[in-house]
């Protein structure tokens, strides 16, 4: 029984190693990748994996990042779900290999897993969950690179009313930790310069008629319809809104950041006054950025508007893991805490007590042509 | 807008999806009516139809691209009809006619299973993008004072009539339709007078799916973008409207569709967004505690 048992297991362990594609015996150092992968976003997840192997590959290419250790990403699916996402949480901390996690797309998502992180003291960077929230529990180990919400509102509102000259405004969310949080700080910042809310509705993820909705909003007579949430429902609200020939224009969110949304709205739809907030400066603008586009591209084809989140939270794992130099969790997030800046492809991080990310950029796009075009960059 | 003219709009609004809800709850209902199963992949067999029409359009556009629009549609429809028609015929024979003598729970348990696999089957085939629906028909529109009619509109009401007052002259005036009803009265006589039964509850599946298929065209014309994941959520609300109309009665489908896309469209336009599927499930929750068989009672009350 015993002997059968030892065989069994060096079975295992040599199907392990194959599996892994290292025949040398190179113990693995594993950092966590958690997104999407299948269900309603497992197209926006799949761009976020592949920004996070890019890091690893060229990582690798450049050199030894941890001596001793083969650096692997172990990638998970959160499908979307905040309970899946502390499952995929869990099996990650309890498997010592694991020592630090790059995770989740939806803010639903990281906030109930950070403090399975946080409990294990595990380093956890995350790409481009925006709401302010999840920075304001008070875990030590939870870094972010990208700008929150609370920049974010507030920039479309200014947007809205200077730019956009904006009066009344009908406001519309996903209901989600993600769109409630972002409508609610938009809300708050164009009522204090003094717009008008004429009403503020939730629609449900994965629902595609908004006909009787905007049909609604029609009547209200708005100059400005706001919109909280991912491109997939924004899509259709863009379309449904042209097709009712509604005449106000439409302001979103970094949800609607997607070269997707324009196809799916179809081009008349999507070229009617439409602008979109950004996380961030235009990617392709940015100089330390051309790289990792080109790479990006030659490699994948499509860029996704969060792979380039997805690159840098990984690469300042890596870097975290490289200045450890040693396979141990404390160590890493020790190495992480002491990293003064990070330069990397969006600009030179700084993170604050919260662990938020000083690069507080929030760019404005419009469509044009089928295309997204740069208006400007606000704050910074 | 005068309010009259918003209710009215907002009537049209509730007409059109819930004639997609009706047309679906068809297959629910059917399906429940003859061998009380309550088909869960039916919804994905709605999903499929819409990639089907998807497929037959974008294979229209380049075999044939100066094709007449409404021979483009018809063309589509049938393509989706017939391939969901067969997918249905392919799930009975493969995954719930083997178990049919077993437990009524494992032919759930797997009609849960069918539904899990063909919405990943069609996300590694399709991808898991939202795919665009390219239109067959330009926009046209009708203005009745300030309500306004769209082609699209008048195509889904058309269709949906016309298939449920096929389906009805099927189910009461040809052989078939009486083989289904003896069936469902009580499968074992049925057997007896000569009545192939498993043709008959094949013919059943082939038919509901056909009706997916076609409502699934309609869905990803109207909206303009299809998901491998869209088949939950319609399946869902359709199952809601065959429930609400009375299961395994097909009146109370169609009734059922109508009802509920009506109170989701009054609920957004009265209440809010996010209130109305509180309000139609609400609904559904009073109307079977009032008739539990509900509005219009289940054909199973025909059984001794």
């Amino acid at each position: 029984m015993r002997i059968r048992a030892g065989v069994l297991f060096l079975a295992g362990a040599a199907a392990a190693s194959l599996l892994a594609g290292c025949g040398k015996g190179t113990p693995a150092a594993q950092i966590g990748f958690v997104g999407p992968l299948t269900g309603d976003q497992a197209a926006t997840g799949l761009d976020m994996l592949h920004g996070a192997q890019l890091a690893l590959e060229q990582a690798r290419a450049a050199g030894e990042i941890l001596p001793g250790y083969r650096v692997e990403l172990v990638a998970l699916d959160d499908s979307h779900s905040p309970a899946q996402a502390v499952s995929a949480a869990k099996r990650l901390t309890s498997n010592t290999d694991v020592i630090a996690v790059v995770g989740h797309l939806n803010s639903s998502c990281t906030k109930p897993a950070s403090a399975v992180y946080s409990e294990a003291r595990m380093l956890h960077v995350n790409p481009v969950s925006s709401n302010p929230e999840i920075s304001r529990q008070g875990f030590d180990n939870f870094f972010r690179v990208c700008p929150t919400d609370d920049l974010q509102g507030p920039a479309g509102a200014r947007f809205a009313l200077t730019r956009l000259k904006a009066k009344r405004i009908f406001v519309i969310d996903d209901v989600t930790t993600y769109g409630r949080g972002l409508a609610n700080e938009f809300i708050r910042s164009a009522q204090v310069q003094g717009a008008e809310i004429v009403g503020h509705e939730g629609i449900t993820q994965g629902e595609k008629d908004f006909i009787p909705l905007l049909t609604k909003v029609k009547v209200l007579g708005p100059d400005l319809i706001y919109f909280a949430g991912m491109y997939p429902e924004a899509a259709l609200l863009i379309k449904q809104r042209f097709e009712l020939q509604i005449p106000a224009k439409f302001l979103g969110g970094d949800g609607l950041f997607e070269p997707t949304l324009i196809n799916l709205a179809g081009p008349q739809a999507a070229d009617s006054e439409v602008y979109i907030t950004t996380l961030g400066g235009d990617i392709r603008g940015l100089p330390t950025a051309r790289d990792f586009v080109r790479d990006f591209e030659a490699k994948y084809g499509h860029l996704g508007a969060y792979s380039s989140y997805a690159y840098e939270a990984t690469r300042l794992v890596l870097e975290a893991v490289r200045r450890a130099g040693k396979k141990d969790r404390a160590a890493v997030l020790n190495a992480m805490k002491q990293m003064k800046s990070y330069s990397g492809i969006l600009g030179i991080h700084t993170f604050d007590s919260r662990g938020d990310t000083t690069i507080r950029t929030i760019g404005i796009y419009t469509i044009k042509d089928g295309k997204f075009q740069f208006v400007e960059a606000v704050g910074g | 807008m005068t309010p009259g003219d918003f209710f009215f709009q907002q009537l049209l609004n509730g007409l059109t999806i819930g004639s997609i809800y009706a047309l679906i709850a068809l297959g629910y209902t059917m399906v429940y009516g003859i061998i009380q199963l309550i088909n869960f992949a039916h919804g994905e067999i709605f999903m499929v139809g819409a990639y089907l029409g998807l497929a037959a359009i974008l294979l229209i556009g380049k075999v044939h691209p100066g094709l007449n629009p409404t021979a483009g549609l018809l063309l589509t429809l049938l393509a989706a009809a017939v391939g969901g028609g067969f997918l249905g015929l392919v799930i009975e024979r493969v995954a719930y006619r083997p178990l049919r003598q077993g437990p009524k729970l494992s032919v759930l348990i797997t009609a849960i299973g069918v539904s899990f696999f063909l919405q990943n089957a069609v996300m590694l085939v399709f991808g898991a993008q939202d795919r665009y629906v390219p239109p067959l028909l330009q926009v046209h529109r009708w203005q009745i004072g300030s309500v306004t009619v769209t082609l699209m509109q008048v195509i889904i009401l058309a269709v949906s009539i016309g298939l449920m007052a096929g389906l009805q002259r099927i189910v009461y005036r040809t052989g078939l339709g009486r083989a289904m009803r003896a069936t469902a009265q009580d499968p074992l006589a049925a057997r007896l007078m000569g009545i192939s039964v498993d043709r008959v509850i094949a013919a059943t599946f082939c038919i509901g799916s056909a009706l997916a298929g076609v409502g699934g065209v309609l869905f990803g014309l109207t909206y303009s973008t299809i998901n491998f994941h869209d088949g939950y959520l319609i399946g869902l609300k359709a199952f809601t409207a065959a429930v609400l109309g009375g299961i395994g009665n097909i009146p109370g489908a169609m009734l059922g569709g109508l009802l509920l896309g009506f109170l989701e469209a009054f609920g957004a336009a009265y209440l809010s967004t996010q209130w109305k599927n509180v309000v139609a499930f609400t609904v559904l929750v009073l109307v079977l505690l009032l008739r539990p068989r509900g509005l219009l009672g289940e054909r199973v009350a025909e059984r001794a």
